[in-house]
């Protein structure tokens, strides 16, 4: 979607601010990280739905909301959307109804610290899917702007790089962000050379590199 | 801890109370054990963090095979030095060299290789930093301090899809691995500083 969220060359924010080297400043922040991370395994909530129910905020609160409360936020999103939870109980924390037991169970402590350490692999045997592109060949980025979520920026969209590496096959984040499933497909990394995303006012000597699934590329 | 008393603190408001009363309302529903909560946080802030990722440098730096791995399949050898898990399934490594320098962004949310550096600090989640790395990375690079040659090859690295970044920056003067693992930086890992 082209949303807030797609920062990628836009003017007007000012100074980095190098200093803010922290993760968490307060306790709320670290039990808003917590719940996202448990809430998954009893609810339907991967990390493309999640970082797409963050997407959807609204531009002017994704600005000024904090980090972890948009992470926050984004669960209440899913949860809604699941019929999990009613907006009365959002509201104002209180239960009003219960869930059918056996059908949202928990992750214990043990198995979720197990899962964490084990990650979840997103990539699929290389014969899943031929690639349509090899190394060094011209590609376009496809002017699609989809509504829903999408990982092909707006800044490269329309945009010529060449393919520089096959990451290989991967589940896809569009598909996976709507609950359609991993749409397995390559996965590669375009090379841009800043002049033809920024042109006179690019700076000498950059380029870009961005890991793009094959249904964002046509050849150029 | 805090969250082990459940009356509202008076003095807690906004967004404290907003994940709070969520917390108490998923905990209430079944959807979450409070154990876990306390294990999650417990394990990033233990388990994970830029000294893994230092540890992983410093091995490469004194270990050419190993090096050698790390470049060609980076969550592999990362995973053989116990760090494995989410936003590490897929790692690459980049080096830098005399004439190549790589930085790390996430122009679209944020994100980055938690099981070696951790969770990402405020300024690598900074709209300024999204919005400029990618259309001005030398004149970012120079606000942090890092002012390269002009002839350096300066590749910006947008993490879009499922691979996370981890930067293996130019060996400093040293050989034990110790002492070298001390001078690696978060920022180093990133492509925000040199060491």
């Amino acid at each position: 979607m082209d949303g807030i969220h797609d920062m990628g060359g836009m003017h007007g924010f000012g100074a980095v601010p190098t200093d803010a080297e922290e993760v968490f400043v307060h306790d709320w922040q670290k039990r808003a990280f917590a719940l996202c991370e448990t809430v998954a395994w009893a609810a339907p909530f991967n990390s493309d739905q999640h970082r797409h129910a963050i997407e959807r905020m609204p531009p002017a609160a994704y600005l000024t909301v904090d980090y972890f409360e948009k992470w926050a936020i984004a669960c209440r999103t899913l949860l809604l959307e699941a019929g999990l939870v009613d907006a009365g109980e959002l509201e104002n924390g209180k239960k009003r109804f219960d869930l059918s037991p056996g059908d949202h169970t928990p992750v214990g402590a043990a198995e979720l610290i197990e899962a964490t350490q084990a990650g979840a692999p997103m990539s699929y045997p290389e014969g899943t899917a031929s690639p349509a592109f090899q190394i060094g060949t011209r590609v376009r980025v496809s002017r699609a702007s989809p509504a829903g979520h999408t990982r092909a920026p707006r800044y490269v969209r329309g945009q010529v790089g060449v393919i520089e590496t096959d990451l290989g096959v991967f589940q896809f984040a569009d598909t996976m962000a709507r609950g359609d499933g991993p749409n397995p497909q390559h996965c590669y990394t375009v090379r841009f050379e800043a002049r033809d995303l920024w042109g006179d006012a690019a700076e000498a000597g950059t380029s870009m590199r961005l890991d793009l699934w094959e249904a964002y590329l046509d050849p150029a | 801890m805090p969250h082990d008393h459940h009356d509202h603190d008076p003095l807690e408001e906004g967004a404290a109370l907003r994940v709070r009363a969520l917390e108490e309302l998923m905990i209430a529903k079944g959807l979450v054990d409070p154990a876990a909560l306390d294990a999650i946080v417990e394990y990033y802030e233990r388990e994970t963090g830029p000294r893994n990722g230092a540890a992983v440098v410093a091995r490469a730096w004194t270990d050419p095979d190993y090096r050698a791995w790390l470049l060609r399949d980076g969550s592999a050898a990362i995973a053989d030095m116990g760090f494995s898990g989410f936003q590490g399934e897929h790692i690459r490594v980049l080096e830098n060299t005399g004439t190549v320098h790589n930085v790390v962004t996430c122009t679209l949310c944020s994100c980055y290789p938690w099981p070696v550096l951790g969770l990402p600090p405020t300024w690598y989640k900074s709209a300024a930093y999204r919005a400029r790395v990618v259309r001005e990375p030398r004149a970012v690079l120079a606000e942090f301090g890092l002012v390269l040659p002009a002839d350096t090859d300066v590749r910006v690295w947008d993490s879009t899809a499922e691979i996370r970044y981890l930067v293996l920056p130019i060996r400093p003067e040293g050989t034990d691995v110790d002492a070298l693992a001390a001078m690696v930086t978060r920022n180093g890992m990133i492509g925000t500083a040199a060491l």
